[in-house]
């Protein structure tokens, strides 16, 4: 009798103990916690910082003959952030250059502005800073796509990497 | 009474506000004035390694290939007949260097300003030698491809007088060689911030600038610029909140606006030809015309050009001797371009010239085409060099040392340009520099 209630006691503590995990839904979006920096900490070198602009500008490879000539352009102007600053000035002035239409930057500037985080800073845009660029597009309704892309192709954060 | 409190505090206020002086970035209230010699210099480093028996002692080809033609091939820099036999060192006409440039100075340098005959230069190597030129300091452990650990003259002159960027250029003659490197140091109390504005003309306006510079946007500076440096300027506040900074020489925007207008003007001047190269080519003189294009422009208060073409002399001797005939005449051309076409700068304008090594007494064993033995930098010989200053307040006519006495040496080039430009004691007294004394202090 004994046996008995012991071995039913243990049945009914088994099966009273599992019980399936209920999933919770706190109804909160996924956020990639990532830092500002992203972990870039290395400055890039003139070439490779030409060569990832131009590939983020025309979507393509620069040819290592243009790399070398551009470089030594670069290294021929003292003042870098003059350089860099002719140097994409003329790429701008090219062909080929992909990049949204202002007017489709107009219509969705959030969606712009994350793909162009993307595209520059590889990270996410912060709530700081896409308050800032929402009220400065909103404020210079002569802002074009080609002058953002300029702004961030020469920033000091996309110097690094 | 009042209203006769407030205008006092008032008119006392403003005259305070006013006479507040401005602080150098060294940290002093007022620059240092009253000393000056002249209100701008230009050093020509007139390098690459350059023989005494070749230049200042005159001897031609009898030193270095035992024929016997002796003369001056830098009659803008010496007083001496040129050489009547073995004519190899002019431009070409029929045979290559037959026909020697005309003189363009009325009076060589040597007549117009002090000549120290016998210099050393401890350091026989380009970058080395020049490392010391614009530092005044034997960095004997530099290694290459680094820059300066202590500061160069570029430095000391804005740190130490508050000059703007564009009033300190450093005109190379290429990007071999470490010569970018040498605008600023990596010396933790100067550093970029202080650094000149560097540029080597045969690359910018050559071939490749034609290509990647040439036809550069120009941006409206208000519609355009100004947004788009504002965009730039949130995003390295928002990365400088990280702890990350790039060097900058510290162009204002309106300066980065007149170099990128500079060059956007230069593009347009080599299409019409009215760049203001020397008469004749050869050598550095393309480097040359360039250096005369940015004194005309920002008339600096420094300007130090580099000029290294005699360096052939590896492996051609002939060629070295055309390019130092060719030097000289580009130097006198710079001179007499400031005496002529930059008044601001005309009168009042000293200039210094000196090479950042000499070449060896031994020949190497490589023949050129005349026959004639080519010569490395690495013997006693190679520290052998002359200096030349001319200008305001520089004794004219006058020689200093001679071969067998030697006065003077590169780490005194610097003290002297400090001395010109009224800074000598605030270079001196950051007790960086390895000598104390001028070229002014040895005569």
């Amino acid at each position: 009798m004994k046996k008995l209630t012991n071995l039913l006691l243990c049945f009914s503590l088994v099966f009273s103990a599992c019980k399936k995990e209920e999933e919770i839904i706190y109804d909160v979006n996924p956020v990639n916690t990532n830092s500002y920096n992203s972990g870039k900490d290395k400055l890039k070198s003139i070439s490779q910082y030409i060569s990832i602009l131009y590939a983020n500008l025309f979507q393509k490879a620069l040819s290592a003959n243009e790399l070398v000539e551009i470089s030594n352009c670069i290294m021929s102007i003292g003042d870098k952030e003059v350089a860099n600053e002719i140097i994409l000035s003329n790429f701008m002035n090219k062909t080929g250059v992909i990049m949204p239409s202002d007017s489709v930057m107009r219509a969705d500037i959030d969606a712009f502005l994350e793909e162009t985080y993307s595209r520059f800073f590889i990270r996410n845009i912060s709530e700081a800073e896409r308050e800032f660029f929402k009220n400065f597009l909103a404020t210079n309704p002569d802002v074009s796509v080609e002058m953002v892309y300029t702004a961030f192709s020469l920033s000091n954060e996309y110097q690094f990497y | 009474m009042r209203r006769r409190n407030f205008i006092k505090k008032t008119v006392l206020g403003s005259a305070a506000a006013i006479s507040i002086p401005y602080i150098l970035p060294a940290g002093r209230l007022f620059a240092q004035s009253g000393s000056k010699l002249a209100d701008h210099v230009v050093f020509v480093a007139f390098a690459g390694g350059l023989r005494q028996q070749e230049s200042v002692l005159q001897r031609y080809l009898e030193d270095s290939q035992q024929y016997p033609a002796a003369g001056n091939i830098m009659y803008n820099m010496f007083n001496g007949s040129p050489p009547d036999d073995k004519i190899v060192y002019g431009t070409t006409q029929v045979v290559q260097g037959d026909t020697p440039i005309p003189q363009i100075l009325n009076q060589s340098f040597e007549t117009q300003g002090t000549l120290f005959r016998e210099v050393n230069s401890s350091f026989v190597g380009h970058y080395g030698g020049l490392n010391t030129l614009l530092t005044g300091n034997y960095l004997y452990s530099q290694g290459l491809r680094n820059k300066p650990s202590m500061p160069t003259i570029f430095e000391y002159l804005r740190r130490h007088t508050g000059e703007k960027a564009t009033n300190c250029w450093y005109v190379g003659n290429g990007i071999g060689n470490s010569i970018p490197l040498l605008d600023y140091s990596t010396h933790a109390e100067y550093g970029s911030q202080f650094g000149a504005n560097f540029l080597a003309p045969t690359i910018t306006f050559g071939s490749d600038g034609e290509k990647h510079l040439k036809n550069a946007k120009i941006y409206h500076p208000e519609d355009e610029l100004a947004p788009m440096y504002k965009m730039k300027y949130f995003l390295d506040n928002v990365w400088y909140s990280q702890g990350k900074t790039l060097p900058s020489i510290g162009n204002t925007e309106e300066e980065k606006a007149e170099i990128k207008q500079f060059i956007a003007d230069m593009f347009v001047k080599k299409e019409a030809g009215t760049i203001a190269f020397p008469p004749a080519g050869g050598g550095d003189n393309a480097t040359i015309g360039y250096a005369c294009e940015v004194i005309k422009r920002f008339k600096p208060t420094l300007t130090v050009v580099y000029l290294s073409s005699v360096d052939t002399c590896h492996s051609n001797f002939s060629s070295y001797l055309r390019n130092i005939h060719a030097s000289d005449h580009g130097t006198a051309h710079l001179w007499d371009f400031i005496q002529t076409q930059v008044p601001e700068m005309a009168g009042n304008t000293a200039m210094i010239i000196m090479p950042e090594h000499g070449r060896n007494d031994e020949a190497n064993g490589i023949i050129d085409q005349n026959a004639f033995w080519a010569y490395d930098h690495s013997d006693a010989n190679s520290r052998r060099i002359f200096g030349m200053m001319v200008g305001p307040n520089i004794d004219a006519n006058l020689s200093v040392g001679s071969e067998s006495n030697q006065i003077g040496d590169i780490v005194n080039v610097a003290p002297t340009i400090a001395e010109i430009l009224g800074f000598k004691n605030d270079m001196l007294g950051s007790g960086l520099t390895a000598s104390s004394q001028s070229l002014f202090d040895l005569i």
